[in-house]
């Protein structure tokens, strides 16, 4: 009790640094909102429109009372009014957003999960065979290849030579959203470059993990025993070996899925994909403080939870952290 | 004073002229970009600069009067048929056209103009276009008052006599009072079902990816307008605004794209036409050396090869500037070409003729670094200020600072965040940046941002009058091309500008941007191009002109035909 204790304290802390430096970080870059948008029009827009908009989007009182109001919203679910789409509330073109990247990053982290798991298994059962030998390197040559290599090689070859995929977006501008064959091919389509590349980078670190924790296990007791008790290959490879080693890759899962909200910066900036990393780009660019925060909210707060059941699951899973403590 | 009405009739006879014509062929959906953006957000106010503008301003709601910036002679009137400035130039009075109705059914009338000033003193913080109240503590601002003089006419007053007054004002677009009198914080109004006057007023559409407005079945001008709706797809880069308009879906935009020929190749249909903008210069610190050196500044002037800045450095893209005035093609009706003529040499690359001026001036090197010095010893090497990413610009500056390295003076680029870049400006320290200048109806404007002195304050400079070079006979000019409403004085009066300037090289001119403007004619015809340059082409906010523009455009008449 003691140890989950200390760990929520030790949560509770981290969530309070994190979210002060999301308040201040976006606030000491140089420029503010106003001026980005006025620069960036390159004397499109009048010096009085300029003074108007710093009115308009008038930050009230100092940094320290702005600071305290921020405090104060986060727990009430309001995450302020972005300047980017002023006066829009920063929920709406946030949670757009969300749903975008929640598409593209669940769906690629599924398949690698799953792919990479397989693939681990089969690649520690038959240690120093073809399929080890040729896929084990293989995929982690993939994974040091790094999402912008891969993310550049399949956009130029697939997107931009042969043109068997668009360039960007979600789905075409004039393909109205809903549940529409339409639309859903669409989406489809378009999503299938940007998977590719979150999938190829992606399986090689599960793939190796899972190898590790399975060769650690191949050689004890338990599975020299279940094989000399005559059980089917299948049997022991996955009831036996790999229920075992998967622990600790549940573990990563769940820690992988904290960041999910961060977004795919890579894949989504370089396909112009709407999820939140693109927005956030944008937002930091255009510097929106208010999306800037709430999007690193997102994050810290699914980091944490995540971490924070991960330690529980730990507790729930591993007996001896449980005799440790007790000792 | 000067009645302004016959004028108007003129113009409204060209407006509509075309009108006329039987076989012009109704409907379609035109699509156009005139923000880039990762989502829409509905957002339809006139008067919001972040999103509403841009879908509102000339194709919802409607101006009173656009002043035609390429064709000053032949004004657009819209809600106004015309306007009266008062002799003492201390009011101007519009008569509102009859007979038009909000979009809801409601008759547009003084009543809306009346309360849309009013409007405007209420909310100080709602940024209500031209509309810029007197204030006793700044100073600031013009207007003092406002009243009906029947259910079609308005006069405005103003503190002073101004003859360019009339020019701002007739660019409010009036708001239904029925609908904004509701209304109490404005600025944070989405205005989500927008009632206007406007040719579309009718949002049938609205989704992040597309925005859709079709035809205002009360509109005013009967036939017009001849496309059914507009649509506003959402592209958020311009690599992705250029792909589309490549491949031909998008029929109007205005992206900055540099590489014309690959997009004119993809297809005969895909049409540009880059008209020359506001002018761009080099803005010295003349407070100190080698700024404060006049023999220096014009050294400079000279040394700079503007032919390469247009071939290379700017892609072919931008207009060179013929006279060393600070502006540049944009207001070419306002140039005396003999008055200027003495001046030429000055924007004419002749790097011999730099060296020699700056000898002659004792600007040479003395302490054998192979760098020039200044007369008294000090050693000359300065940055000139350029954001990063900022191409064209980014090029330009480099190539300046390579011409002047070759008559041997120590210039480099110095390239910045944007952001840090502007915020830099009012500090004052700094030693040349290249800078925009603003580009308005008349040049009044564009000058009295460069040589206001209220904007050369220590510590606060504004980015136009970097130079911070005072100069009493300009602003005394400047006063008095507003005391007029007389072509022929304000001509005289610029030209006075035009030579102070040239004579005190406060800025260094160097060339007008491209005004970004593609278009596609697969589906529709009636664009304002070269051929007919009949108004600015541009689609984004802050054209006005695009309301007469998109008046005009109908579908192919030979796309009617097979159908």
């Amino acid at each position: 009790m003691r140890f989950l204790l200390t760990r929520i304290g030790f949560y509770l802390s981290a969530f309070w640094v994190a979210i002060t430096l999301n308040f201040f970080i976006p606030r000491w870059m140089p420029g503010d909102p106003a001026t980005h948008l006025f620069v960036s029009l390159r004397g499109k827009m009048s010096e009085e429109a300029l003074a108007a908009i710093k009115v308009a989007y008038g930050f009230d009182g100092t940094l320290w009372d702005q600071y305290v109001a921020y405090l104060g919203k986060i727990f009430t679910g309001d995450f302020g009014i972005s300047t980017t789409n002023f006066p829009a509330p920063v929920a709406e073109t946030l949670f757009y957003a969300m749903g975008w990247t929640l598409f593209l990053v669940g769906i690629s982290i599924s398949v690698c999960f799953a792919l990479g798991m397989l693939m681990g298994i089969k690649a520690a059962w038959g240690q120093g065979k073809f399929f080890d030998s040729f896929f084990t390197p293989f995929n982690v040559m993939l994974y040091a290849f790094s999402q912008p290599v891969i993310a550049l090689l399949l956009f130029y070859g697939l997107c931009y030579q042969l043109e068997w995929f668009p360039l960007g977006r979600a789905h075409p501008p004039m393909v109205i959203p809903g549940f529409t064959w339409e639309f859903i091919s669409a989406v489809a389509y378009h999503a299938v470059v940007p998977l590719l590349t979150m999938i190829i980078v992606g399986i090689g670190s599960w793939h190796l993990g899972m190898r590790n924790n399975m060769i650690n296990l191949i050689n004890q007791d338990f599975i020299t025993l279940a094989q000399a008790k005559g059980l089917s290959e299948r049997r022991v490879v996955y009831r036996y070996a790999a229920r075992n080693a998967i622990l600790p890759q549940i573990t990563s899962l769940a820690m992988t899925f904290g960041y999910v909200l961060g977004g795919a910066y890579i894949v989504e900036v370089m396909f112009n994909y709407p999820g939140l990393g693109k927005f956030s780009l944008a937002a930091i660019q255009a510097r929106d403080y208010a999306f800037i925060q709430s999007q690193l909210l997102l994050v810290t707060a699914c980091v944490l939870v995540a971490n924070l059941i991960s330690d529980f699951a730990n507790v729930l899973l591993d007996p001896r952290l449980r005799y440790a403590e007790a000792a | 004073m000067k009645k302004l009405s016959t004028l108007a009739l003129t113009a409204l006879t060209l407006a509509t002229g075309s009108s006329i014509a039987q076989d012009i062929p109704k409907g379609g959906e035109l699509s156009v970009i005139t923000k880039l953006t990762d989502a829409h957000v509905r957002n339809f106010n006139p008067y919001n600069d972040a999103v509403g503008l841009y879908f509102a301003q000339d194709f919802i709601y409607e101006m009173l009067w656009i002043p035609n910036i390429m064709h000053p002679d032949q004004p657009i009137p819209v809600l106004a048929t015309s306007f009266d400035v008062a002799d003492d130039l201390k009011s101007v009075t519009y008569e509102l056209r009859q007979g038009v109705q909000w979009s809801d059914g409601t008759p547009f009338t003084a009543d809306d103009v009346v309360f849309t000033v009013e409007y405007a003193k209420a909310h100080p913080d709602y940024n209500i276009r031209g509309i810029n109240w007197y204030n006793e503590d700044t100073g600031e601002g013009s207007i003092i008052g406002v009243k009906k003089n029947n259910d079609h006419s308005v006069t405005i007053y103003i503190d002073e006599p101004n003859g360019l007054a009339y020019l701002g004002l007739g660019q409010m677009y009036p708001l239904p009072k029925h609908v904004f009198e509701k209304i109490d914080d404005p600025k944070n109004f989405r205005n989500e079902n927008p009632v206007a006057t406007g040719p579309f007023t009718n949002v049938e559409h609205f989704s992040p990816t597309m925005v859709k407005v079709c035809r205002n079945e009360n509109y005013w001008q009967g036939d017009k307008p001849y496309i059914d709706c507009i649509k506003f797809p959402q592209y958020s880069s311009n690599e992705q605004a250029q792909a589309a308009a490549s491949l031909g879906e998008v029929d109007w935009l205005g992206v900055g794209l540099t590489n014309v020929q690959a997009y004119s190749r993809k297809s005969e249909h895909n049409k540009y036409w880059y008209s020359a903008g506001g002018n761009t210069n080099l803005q010295l610190n003349t407070t100190k050396a080698p700024f404060n050196n006049l023999a220096f500044r014009q050294a400079m002037s000279i040394a700079i090869n503007r032919q390469d800045l247009h071939d290379f450095a700017t892609f072919g893209l931008t207009t060179p500037t013929k006279y060393p005035i600070g502006t540049g093609e944009f207001y070419a009706s306002w140039y005396n070409e003999e008055r200027l003529e003495p001046y030429k040499y000055l924007m004419e690359y002749n790097p011999e003729l730099a060296m020699e001026i700056l000898d002659e001036a004792g600007i040479v090197d003395q302490n054998g670094d192979g760098w020039r010095d200044m007369p008294n010893g000090e050693s000359i090497d300065f940055k000139i200020s350029v954001p990063s990413g900022w191409t064209d610009w980014v090029n330009s500056v480099m190539q300046i600072a390579e011409n002047l390295q070759d008559i041997g003076i120590d210039a480099s680029a110095h390239t910045p965040d944007e952001n840090a870049w502007f915020e830099a400006v009012p500090t004052g320290d700094f030693d040349a940046y290249i800078m925009w200048t603003h580009s308005n109806v008349v040049p009044w404007g564009t000058y009295n941002d460069l040589f206001n002195p209220a904007d050369m304050e220590p510590g606060a400079l504004s980015f136009q009058a970097m130079h911070q070079m005072k100069i009493p006979a300009i602003m005394e000019s400047l006063d008095a091309f507003t005391r007029t409403v007389d072509r022929e004085e304000q001509l005289q009066h610029i030209g006075d500008v035009h030579e102070l300037v040239a004579q005190n090289l406060p800025v260094i001119s160097l060339f007008a941007n491209p005004e970004w403007y593609q278009y596609n004619t697969s589906r529709f015809e009636g664009w304002s191009n070269a051929d007919n340059p009949y108004v600015r082409p541009m689609v984004h906010g802050g054209t006005p002109e695009r309301w007469q523009h998109v008046l005009n455009l109908h579908l192919r008449s030979d796309q009617m035909a097979q159908k």
